[in-house]
């Protein structure tokens, strides 16, 4: 079992990395920041029931998981997985290769068109049952068997919802992109 | 199902590195022989390194002594003594 008297020195460095998993969460600054006190207070509290040696960084970020969910959860319920509707593989990848002009230069080069806002506005516009595995898959680079623990769901429902919501937020990057004028808008 | 319905079907689990060692394996020989699969992966594996470079911020400079000072003042109500 943990020390209590070890947490700061412990969990003070994923402090960071969890304000912005916050900040990508509650979308909003003053949240993130009291969602992260909140998740620090409480392992704080709950360190002795740690158990040494296992995943700190998972077990921090499973209290801000639901840290989170219990603060703003109850506001935006909604069936979101009608929402996405119909998705594509390879959304992106598809629209960026049928541009014209496009045969010569590969498609990974024409990620360099959008910027980190875009990205960022891409990741917060998941509906949040998409937007977390998203963001701790590829965002925080944790494991899918890791991603299970964090949010309490089975593997089969981490691997599910992420598939999902990377092609939906390909479909936004795209629309962006030609909201912005910086593809041509496919047929 | 063809090699590349096959390799769209695990494009994900691929580039997590989440797969079983036969169907990786079977994948990697699938690129290999298939330029189209092979841009497709690269532009999945270049998008995800994209997303984590710029999905993180930065904390603002005080978060670190406001979760600090919380700790020590729910030390304090802890212990009396």
């Amino acid at each position: 079992m943990a020390d209590q008297a070890n947490f700061e020195q412990d969990a003070m460095q994923f402090a960071p990395q969890l304000y912005s998993a916050a900040l990508r969460m509650t979308r909003n600054p003053a949240d993130a920041e009291d969602v992260v006190q909140e998740t620090f207070l409480k392992a704080f509290r709950a360190y002795d029931s740690f158990e040494e040696g296992t995943n700190l960084k998972a077990w921090l970020y499973r209290i801000l998981t639901n840290t989170y969910i219990n603060k703003y959860r109850k506001a935006q319920r909604r069936p979101s997985e009608v929402e996405l509707g119909e998705l594509q593989d390879m959304y992106l990848f598809k629209r960026l290769g049928e541009q014209s002009g496009a045969t010569d230069s590969a498609e990974s080069e024409a990620l360099d068109m959008f910027v980190d806002e875009d990205i960022i506005a891409a990741i917060e516009s998941l509906p949040e049952n998409f937007r977390l595995p998203v963001l701790y898959a590829d965002v925080e680079g944790f494991s899918y068997k890791e991603i299970a623990e964090i949010l309490d769901v089975p593997i089969g429902t981490v691997m599910s919802r992420l598939h999902r919501g990377r092609k939906a937020l390909q479909r936004k990057l795209w629309n962006q992109a030609v909201e912005h004028g910086l593809v041509e808008p496919s047929e | 199902m063809s090699g590349c319905e096959h390799a769209v079907e695990y494009v994900y689990s691929y580039i997590d590195e989440e797969l079983t060692f036969t169907r990786r394996t079977r994948i990697s020989m699938h690129l290999r022989r298939c330029g189209q699969c092979c841009d497709a992966f690269e532009f999945e594996r270049a998008l995800k390194a994209r997303i984590a470079a710029s999905g993180k911020s930065e904390p603002p400079a005080e978060l670190f002594d406001q979760l600090r000072a919380l700790i020590q003042q729910e030390q304090h109500t802890e212990s009396p003594d």
